[in-house]
């Protein structure tokens, strides 16, 4: 072996110790401190509009049921304990799902929208996933651009008659997808030394597609299980849920 | 349960006062992200650490431990910044393969360097936050804030449901795992939807029971909860503000006159 073939040895191996004892697979939450204070200004306002209209549409629905405020709340921590959980892995390491996918699909974007952003503020302060001050930036992303996409696309399958199954897979498995895309394009804006935006989008892309992409197919399967196994058992929790969309 | 939520309830710096403590850590956190400089982040991850694990007596292995959580996302990040994909070879290093170089210059090595320690110093500005202040505390400093009424009181439930969702959840996987539930894997797929179901059915049978307990104290749409009242020290105040000078000083010096 010369020495250009061990640097290669010693380069693999670290590439497969990087990815076979990954500690935690996020679901791309950027981490605390990782845009410069200008994107994380920037991003925030991006949010606020998105964020202003699930406030006021919650605020509407709980002044007309106030009873509402418990079954949101629940929802909220239903997202943010699903989203904590170790969801089964092929390569063993341990991921979480987003969570949001299919909070969209149960209450709707605009209500996803404020707990979303509640959910990535607990998911900072007790998990530690995420920042305080890229707590912008993974709002637009994970609790905006995601369910938004999602909701989308469940609605025009329901609207094409497409199988429910196939429709809820495809919008979870999308939806993450997108939520994936856009943390790579956030990413490619603030860093982008030697290259072009778009090159350093490629390579945030493809450095991170080899845990996000089974992550989201296995998201949509996950999703479709839950959707199923909730119109099967849950008719009466759905409706009562079906009014919180409703409210708007 | 939830590590960081245990550690900062037994936090030596538990009972000082909340606003003190929040102050703190973001105006550190703005000042490390905003001058984004080396020598600053290295000052406040020593900071940081050193209070954390001296004055709040978080044990060092779980606070070194905490650190290595977005270990990950660093590492695959900085992977994207450094390598390049290009024609032409750049300074740093650079390998062959066919017409293109696998290659990085220093000024990339360099930028991504300064960016680890911004990360890692801005981690620790966060975890001296959350592990040395539980959450009601940063409710009541967002309150004060005048953060909207609606979202505070959402957050507090929120708070609360977590934890009993956990335990549901918790029981959930323990009864799965004794009924083989996590077999191969396509029955774990089945048993985590399966999970989820149940603890959402069970999420919203709890929570109409939980408004009607609520309905019947007399709940009239905001729930007010004893606040254990901490007064701001003067030294630490003084200290505090010193601090922050110091290091704003640094960022002006650093930005303006280098």
């Amino acid at each position: 072996m010369n020495r250009k073939q061990k640097h290669m040895l010693a380069l693999i191996s670290i590439l497969a110790l990087t990815f076979g004892i990954v500690p935690n697979v996020n679901a791309m939450h950027i981490m605390e401190g990782y845009l410069p204070g200008g994107y994380c200004i920037a991003w925030g306002v991006l949010c606020i509009p998105f964020l202003a209209a699930g406030f006021l549409s919650i605020r509407k629905t709980l002044n007309e049921h106030r009873n509402l405020i418990t079954l949101l709340a629940m929802s909220g921590a239903f997202v943010f304990v699903i989203s904590s959980l170790k969801i089964p892995s092929v390569t063993g390491s341990c991921s979480h799902m987003t969570g949001t996918g299919l909070g969209a699909i149960l209450f709707g974007p605009s209500a996803v929208s404020i707990l979303g952003l509640i959910v990535l503020v607990f998911q900072a302060i007790l998990l530690a996933h995420g920042g305080l001050t890229t707590i912008g930036a993974n709002t637009f992303s994970m609790a905006i651009a995601g369910p938004f996409l999602t909701y989308a696309i469940y609605k025009l399958c329901q609207k094409c008659k497409l199988n429910k199954r196939i429709s809820v897979f495809l919008a979870a498995t999308l939806g993450d997808l997108f939520t994936y895309c856009i943390t790579a394009v956030q990413m490619a804006i603030a860093h982008h030394t030697d290259t072009t935006i778009t090159g350093a989008m490629g390579k945030f892309l493809m450095v991170f597609a080899p845990t996000q992409i089974p992550l989201a197919i296995i998201e949509g399967i996950l999703t479709v299980l839950i959707v199923i196994g909730l119109e099967t058992y849950a008719k009466p929790e759905l409706r009562a849920i079906g009014f919180l969309k409703e409210g708007k | 349960m939830i590590t960081i939520d245990k550690l900062c309830y037994n936090s030596g710096l538990r009972y000082e006062n909340a606003g003190e403590k929040f102050a703190f850590a973001m105006i550190t956190l703005v000042l490390c992200v905003m001058s984004r400089s080396m020598v600053i982040a290295g000052i406040v991850l020593a900071v940081m650490g050193i209070l954390t694990v001296w004055k709040g007596r978080i044990p060092l292995f779980r606070y070194l431990h905490f650190l290595c959580i977005p270990l990950v996302f660093l590492l695959l990040s900085t992977l994207a910044i450094i390598v390049n994909v290009k024609k032409e070879p750049l300074d740093l290093f650079a390998l062959q393969l066919g017409n293109w170089y696998i290659t990085g210059s220093m000024q990339g090595f360099l930028y991504a360097l300064q960016l680890i320690l911004t990360a890692l110093a801005a981690v620790s500005c966060l975890y001296f936050l959350s592990m040395n202040t539980p959450m009601p505390d940063i409710l009541m400093v967002l309150e004060k804030l005048h953060c909207p009424k609606l979202l505070i009181e959402l957050m507090l439930l929120i708070y609360r449901f977590i934890f009993i969702l956990l335990d549901t959840a918790y029981y959930l996987s323990t009864s799965q795992e004794c009924r083989l539930g996590n077999r191969n894997y396509r029955t774990s797929l089945k048993s985590f939807a399966a999970l989820c179901t149940a603890l959402m059915i069970r999420a919203v049978k709890r929570s109409n029971a939980l408004y009607a307990s609520m309905e019947a104290r007399c709940y009239d749409g905001t729930i007010r909860v004893l606040t254990e009242d901490h007064p701001p020290r003067k030294k630490i105040i003084v200290l505090i503000t010193v601090f922050e000078l110091f290091l704003f000083v640094l960022f002006i010096q650093r930005r303006f006159f280098l």
